[in-house]
């Protein structure tokens, strides 16, 4: 069953609590399957020109009424801090942006562990110099669609003085939608409280929709502290926007090095994120990949770690353990709801190729851009940085970091444990480099007319 | 309070060495005279130490100081109307041992609560891992009711859910001007790691002897 179908079946009788036609689609859609799309990264001169485009692209954002609908081509935008105060923000509302968006993420490279290889010094030219001001995202589940929905969008901002594109970066098409290191992703997402449909046995608890969208009340009780005016937050949210590159080289030289034979490959490929390439986690199968499972979306994130508390199936610093520890008891009291995104993974590039095993390889610019949505999507990255991508102490494993997405230091490991004694795997070196990131808000469609309105 | 943090930085090279040691001792020059002489007495080994850098103390955030990955934290309170009675009625029935929460929380090396001034001012300090605001959040819902218990016998406490909790707190903090830990990178999860594979060790050796 796709993850569209297992939705719909589970449309709520009850009307959604969200105002659902305010908020962008891409908050609450997920990518479609196959998926083709594009980011589009414009640079604003002229504040009038900015918010002209602004004008004339919000009738094509799509919002999210019927967002598990996902037939049509559809557009979503963003605005960074130099964005909005490129457009004319009124200083005031500027003010009231919380300080890590407004200094942006290459000035938070201390704060994000975005050193060495991640430095934001090593970063394609387009980020982190206050160039990227709106990001139009086009999502579609075809070439033509794709095209169509961007032709629409260029439509838009193309021959006005002091608007411009300063980077495109198509996505998506890869055969059977892996990511870059061969696996299906994307799959285990918050499920967001009152967005029109009943959880799904895949997605555990609902977590309040206040944690995603500015306006509502988060796990707390309360609203998360908004941007000033609240025409400009309500309904809106914030977007972290990440650009990996993917040293597949790297990767398939480390599986070569630790592992014999195809089977022991593939199986340590499993350790380190999780689930098999396949999808199918290895809490459900921890033994031999079973492909069935791993495309079934009713079934192939209905798990807990109950019986699995030292990490003999899945490792304690694999992936997705990290990135979502479930039940998993943890060394610090941690509420593991406050520190969720929302994922749209887009990858970009040449599929993955098991073959590839040189240095060159390394190089071939192929990989994954996320875009992170939380309502407060600075701190939580910031969080997941410190202490669940590049530290293991909060999980019980010392020093290791992440094998997938951590920036590894000289040396680093990885423990599979194991009876009656753990392995544990040396040479994990950063198989994804960042190459750029940037913050947007990502506004209502009523704070969009109301940005492109306030002409002044 | 939140620029006293960013004050601490790394002791610069060593020619400023040498003028702090001549500022203290032109400070314990009026000092009473087991003061000065124990100053001369100590200069030599002190002169050394100040030169052989140790790691640099950073700050913990948004307030405090952190050598390596264990920060200090010091309050300094006016307690509420009943307040001293009410705190220490609490910490009565544990027994003035709070391990069961600390435990909990994971992240907590010491604490201790010292009433003052005739019980009309509180010190709260504890050692504890990692940078001061990570975790506040995930104590706001996991242990709002513990952290209201204690924080509201202090004077203006607004509640943990309060949007300007964390500056209570942030302004009734003051920086440690001198931090010492024996174990830097030791946090508390990691010295409970160390200890399950020190006692598996033991076990595999005794193994290997029998």
């Amino acid at each position: 069953m796709s993850v569209e179908e297992e939705i719909r079946e589970h449309l709520s009788t009850r009307t959604p609590m969200l105002e659902l036609s305010d908020i962008q689609a891409t908050i609450l859609r997920q990518r479609p399957a196959p998926y083709f799309g594009a980011h589009v990264l414009l640079r604003v001169d002229d504040a009038r020109a900015g918010r002209k485009a602004l004008a004339r692209l919000t009738p094509h954002v799509a919002s999210a009424a019927g967002w598990w609908n996902a037939k049509n081509a559809w557009l979503s935008v963003g605005i960074s801090y130099a964005g909005l105060e490129a457009i004319g923000l009124p200083q005031d509302s500027l003010q009231s942006f919380p300080d890590a968006f407004r200094v942006g993420m290459a000035a938070r490279a201390r704060q994000l562990g975005d050193q060495g290889l991640n430095d934001p010094k090593h970063w394609d030219k387009t980020y982190g110099q206050g160039q990227a001001h709106i990001a139009v995202s086009a999502f579609s589940d075809s070439e033509e669609k794709r095209r169509r929905a961007l032709e629409i969008a260029r439509e838009q901002y193309d021959g006005l003085p002091g608007v411009s594109v300063v980077a495109k970066q198509d996505f998506g098409a890869q055969p059977g939608d892996l990511n870059p290191l061969g696996y299906k992703d994307g799959i285990d997402q918050p499920a967001v409280e009152g967005s029109g449909v009943d959880p799904l046995p895949a997605w555990g608890r609902p977590i309040k929709a206040g944690e995603f969208i500015l306006g509502y009340p988060g796990e707390a009780g309360v609203p998360l502290p908004m941007p000033q005016p609240d025409i400009l937050a309500r309904n809106g949210t914030y977007v972290g926007l990440r650009k990996y590159q993917s040293r597949v080289g790297a990767f398939n030289r480390f599986l070569h090095a630790n592992g014999r034979t195809e089977e022991e490959r593939e199986l340590l490929a499993a350790k380190l994120v999780g689930r098999w390439r396949s999808g199918a986690p290895l809490t459900l199968a921890p033994d031999v990949d079973n492909p069935a499972l791993g495309a079934d979306a009713h079934r192939n994130n209905v798990f807990d770690y109950s019986k699995d508390p030292r990490g003999r199936q899945a490792p304690l610093g694999c992936h997705i353990r990290r990135m979502n520890p479930r039940d998993t008891e943890l060394t610090r009291l941690t509420d593991v709801n406050l520190h969720r995104l929302i994922r749209r993974g887009t990858t970009y590039g040449p599929p993955y190729d098991a073959n590839a095993l040189s240095e060159a390889d390394d190089e071939v610019p192929r990989g994954a851009i996320f875009l992170f949505i939380s309502a407060k999507a600075m701190a939580t990255m910031e969080f997941l940085q410190q202490e669940w991508i590049n530290d293991g102490d909060f999980i019980g494993v010392g020093n290791e970091r992440d094998p997938i997405i951590g920036l590894q230091e000289d040396g680093a490991v990885f423990t599979i444990p194991r009876e009656p004694v753990r392995r544990r795997v040396h040479g994990i070196e950063t198989f994804n480099v960042l190459r750029g990131g940037e913050y947007f808000f990502m506004p209502s469609l009523t704070a969009l007319k109301w940005l492109a309105g306030s002409d002044g | 309070m939140a620029t006293q943090a960013q004050t601490l930085k790394k002791p610069e090279q060593d020619a400023s060495t040498e003028n702090r040691i001549q500022q203290l001792r032109a400070l314990f020059a009026d000092a009473p005279p087991v003061g000065k002489k124990a100053l001369e007495n100590a200069l030599k080994e002190l002169r050394s130490q100040a030169s052989d850098l140790p790691p640099p103390i950073e700050s913990a955030g948004r307030t405090g100081a952190r050598l390596g990955k264990v920060s200090e934290l010091t309050i300094i309170v006016p307690l509420a109307p009943g307040g001293a009675q009410r705190l220490r009625a609490f910490l009565k029935v544990l027994r003035g041992n709070l391990s069961q929460g600390a435990n909990k929380v994971g992240t907590l090396h010491t604490m201790r609560f010292v009433f003052f001034d005739n019980d009309t001012r509180l010190l709260f300090a504890t050692s504890y891992d990692g940078d001061w605001d990570t975790y506040i959040d995930d104590f706001v819902t996991k242990i709002p009711d513990y952290l209201d218990i204690i924080d509201s016998a202090w004077d203006g406490w607004p509640g943990i859910r309060d949007p300007g909790a964390k500056d209570y707190l942030a302004k009734h903090q003051i920086t440690a001007d001198g931090w010492y830990v024996a174990h830097p990178d030791l946090t508390v999860a990691e010295q409970a790691r160390l200890m399950r594979i020190g006692k598996a060790v033991d076990e595999f050796l005794d193994k290997m002897n029998g």
